[in-house]
């Protein structure tokens, strides 16, 4: 057999979030090395673009992430292949995003955002192409698609507690959790035979 | 973001009025003066038929157009949330439509006044003779923004097949299926504990 | 100078309600439904600024619903090219003051940076936790245009010869004991809304930024030949309630402000950034002599438990005439809560606890009250670690690496006091010098007008204007 395991994923339980953007603020913190971002808030220097989105109504929050789809249409959609599947996570590969927005477009949870892309603090430009700016051409900024990756690049420098990601590891109400499908499955299976 | 024009597959059924629609907005009054036989029929966007789909392709205007970052002498720029290629300046290198993942671009001879174009200098040997080569230029979908009135492909699609996407729509998509998504997770819950 | 603007704000269109900033509020302070925004009662607030510190309600490039970012800004006294996200909580910054006196040739500048900031400093510019930069950070004050760079840690060799003194005074006397610490403004300002009946038992010194302020303005006037009207006297400090502090009417030494302004630590780093000076590359600079020289005894107050062991210290040799065999004094370091100590001084068997957290003083006040508490000496920080963890220090992104952090700070502070030639506060020679020439004695009539204070009833609610 050589059955390829469902995705990890991260998704939030409704009723415990207290829309604190924690989450949100980690997720920003552990994926900004490349731009000089370490603990301390004065680090930052560019706009937090955070990976997953605390929804926010008169009733409820609640943050909303990708769920690393099996048949993932982001992947589907993207007409360069610059999403693939890698150790189990569906990993937007920026450097070949060529901003289209087909993922964005595709996803039904709107799980993907598109926004300037950063490196070294600095707005990213464009290898040549260039718009009218104050009558001078300029070359402007890169654009990208972000979603989750399950931290699958984060430095464990960082005094992570173990394999989880940061949104999982901060909340402060743990409303969030990583569930590998298989296990869970497999123990609310025994559960239910339990009952019988 | 850049605004654009995107088919529907499920509501194609290929009847190829986009195409036409596109050329006729391109061509403004003098399509009717060209001479009938080397009448040339250009159109921006594409209807593909396969076995599993109809659906006409046309440009995506990425924020990171992979044909202007290509363009040796910036004749594909950024203007008013769109790419647009200024065929005056297109010296024909064709790296454009080799890059583009929709192949959305397509290379044809450029015309001025219902005319083609003709190279000044360069010139080339046809059936023994030495005659002015002919211009070839980049062309891809430009929004019709030239018309003043929006896309030609989106207004006469019989079943409303395309459809144009300006940013803020994106954007609300994506709100409105974020909480939606967080709405369909409200009666479910336990998973810290599975 | 009065108390006007209540200092930490919460602004309404970034808070989403989640009430995090509420459980961390050692005095209940913060009011509002979960999911609205909350609203601070000033009266309550001891602006220790622990509810800016866990704050995680950033605001979003995009949201079009708030007031844009320049706005913003302004309201927050920041400078306009500060890049670091906003968030809800805040503290008021005064850091485009400092700019501006900094470019007026005709003030004559000094300024004085608490234990703290030395260790923390670093984290703004990327550096790890703990890394120990008081070389560079004077050298930092010195490109920034100051005109003297001084230290509280001089001053908290001053505290500890005026506060051991009455300390050992008042277990002499017997009168008035326990005796709590006074540095902390934010437990004064506890003290004095809470238990006013109570604080007689607090030490009447002031805090040590007051004391260098007072002793810049007067001792440190006549070393440089400068009136004291054309100085202008900043101060550098890891806490937000500071700013309060020396806006209190009584904090002035013959009519003069002691301390002019205050800014946090996270306002110096924004300012060294704003001038472009390259913090990481700076070389080490020493502080100027005399209002600049600090023993270990001194650099260790930024930690819980650092005033008592420098109590200690100095008290067991003005008491028993005798070495201390051990400077190191674990018994009185550790983390958040209380802990209390039995400490063999000669005859004397000194019962000293310490505090390091506002919401676990409550029980110590009750016994007080009660006539049954059995300590000498309690040390209160308001912050759960004492200054490393105060209210204007680096703000954290994880939550889960404050610990790490508040840990790395106390090693630096403890390493910098174990690297001093002197560690005690009585051996430092420019306060015996300063004894000598100046003040004359601890608690003398000097003293009693510079360095010592007295305490307000705030029980009553004050009208915000």
């Amino acid at each position: 057999m050589n059955n390829v395991l469902p995705s990890p994923f991260v998704i939030a339980e409704a009723g415990k979030c207290i829309g604190c953007k924690a989450c949100e603020l980690a997720c920003f913190a552990v994926h900004n090395d490349h731009n000089g971002v370490v603990a301390a808030v004065g680090t930052v220097t560019v706009p937090v673009i955070p990976r997953l989105h605390v929804v926010r109504t008169e009733s409820f929050t609640l943050p909303v992430q990708c769920r690393q789809c099996e048949n993932a249409p982001c992947a589907e959609a993207c007409p360069v292949q610059a999403i693939r599947r890698e150790e189990g996570t569906m990993v937007i590969h920026e450097e070949s995003c060529i901003g289209c927005k087909g993922c964005a477009m595709a996803c039904p949870f709107g799980a993907i955002s598109l926004n300037k892309a950063f490196s070294n603090g600095k707005v990213v430009p464009q290898i040549q192409l260039k718009e009218r700016q104050h009558n001078a051409m300029v070359r402007s900024a890169k654009v990208i698609a972000y979603k989750c990756d399950l931290c699958r690049t984060r430095d464990h420098k960082d005094g992570a507690m173990g394999n989880v990601p940061a949104c999982v590891e901060v909340c402060p109400v743990g409303a969030l959790s990583l569930v590998h499908p298989d296990t869970s499955v497999s123990r609310s299976r025994t559960a239910a035979a339990m009952r019988l | 973001m850049n605004r654009f024009v995107i088919a529907d597959p499920d509501k194609c059924i290929g009847c190829h009025t986009c195409e036409v629609a596109c050329v006729v907005a391109h061509a403004g009054n003098n399509m009717f003066l060209q001479d009938e036989s080397g009448a040339d029929f250009y159109p921006r966007l594409t209807v593909v038929e396969t076995d599993e789909v109809t659906a006409p392709v046309q440009c995506r205007h990425c924020e990171d157009a992979p044909c202007a970052n290509v363009c040796p002498n910036g004749s594909i720029t950024s203007k008013d949330n769109s790419i647009f290629i200024n065929q005056d300046s297109c010296i024909g290198c064709k790296t454009c439509m080799l890059v583009c993942p929709y192949g959305a671009i397509t290379m044809v001879p450029a015309h001025k006044g219902g005319q083609k174009q003709l190279q000044s200098g360069l010139r080339s040997n046809t059936a023994g003779a030495w005659r002015s080569k002919e211009r070839i230029v980049a062309n891809k979908c430009d929004l019709c923004e030239d018309s003043g009135k929006g896309p030609e492909c989106v207004r006469v699609c019989p079943t409303n097949a395309l459809q144009f996407i300006v940013p803020s729509q994106i954007e609300d998509s994506i709100s409105r299926k974020r909480l939606a998504s967080a709405q369909s997770l409200l009666q479910f819950g336990g998973f810290s504990r599975l | 100078m009065s108390y006007k603007d209540p200092i930490i704000h919460i602004d309404e269109q970034l808070c989403t309600g989640c009430r995090r900033c509420a459980a961390v509020c050692p005095v209940g302070a913060i009011i509002g439904e979960p999911g609205h925004p909350q609203t601070i009662d000033a009266h309550r607030c001891v602006v220790c600024g622990q509810c800016v510190q866990i704050c995680t309600a950033y605001a979003a490039d995009n949201e079009s619903t708030t007031a844009s970012r320049a706005v913003k800004l302004q309201e927050r006294g920041q400078l306009p090219n500060v890049r670091e996200p906003l968030f809800a909580a805040y503290s008021s910054g005064d850091i485009q003051k400092v700019k501006a006196v900094l470019a007026d040739p005709k003030r004559f500048k000094v300024v004085q940076c608490a234990p703290a900031i030395r260790v923390s400093l670093a984290e703004e510019f990327g550096l790890p936790f703990g890394t120990l930069t008081p070389g560079k950070m004077a050298a930092a004050l010195r490109r920034l245009k100051f005109d003297r760079i001084y230290d509280t840690n001089f001053a908290a060799d001053v505290t500890i010869m005026e506060e051991g003194s009455e300390l050992i005074g008042r277990v002499m006397s017997g009168e008035r004991l326990p005796m709590f610490t006074s540095c902390c403004p934010a437990w004064v300002k506890y003290a004095e809304t809470a238990a006013p009946e109570l604080l007689e038992h607090l030490s009447s010194c002031k805090s040590p930024m007051q004391m260098a302020g007072a002793l810049f303005k007067t001792y440190g006037a006549q070393l440089d030949g400068i009136a004291p009207s054309d100085i202008f006297s900043v101060a550098v400090m890891p806490c937000t309630c500071k700013k309060f502090e020396c806006s209190r009417e009584e904090m002035s030494v013959d009519g003069y402000r002691e301390v002019d302004l205050v800014i946090t630590t996270r306002e110096l780093a924004s300012l060294i950034k704003d001038q472009g000076i390259d913090f990481i590359h700076l070389p080490d600079e020493p502080f100027d002599s005399p209002l600049g020289k600090y023993s270990g005894a001194g650099s260790i107050f930024g930690a819980t438990g650092g005033v008592m062991e420098a109590a200690i210290r100095t008290g067991y040799e003005l008491i028993t005439h005798e070495q201390i065999p051990n400077l190191q004094l674990d018994f009185v370091r550790g983390e958040e809560g209380i802990r209390t100590a039995e400490v063999q001084i000669g005859e004397l068997e000194l019962k000293v606890a310490v505090v390091a957290g506002l919401k676990y003083v409550d029980a110590v006040l009750a016994k007080v009250a009660e006539g049954t508490c059995p300590y000498h000496f309690i040390e209160v920080m308001a912050c759960p670690e004492g200054c490393v963890s105060g209210g204007g220090q680096p703000k954290l992104l994880l939550e889960t690496q404050r610990k790490m952090a508040y840990q790395a700070r106390k090693s630096a502070l403890y390493r910098h006091d174990s690297h001093q030639k002197v560690r005690k506060s009585h051996e430092n020679p420019d306060i015996i010098k300063l004894y000598k020439d100046f003040l004359g004695e601890p608690l003398g009539h000097t003293s009693h007008h510079l360095l010592h204070t007295k305490f307000v009833d705030r029980s009553f609610k004050e009208e915000m204007s």
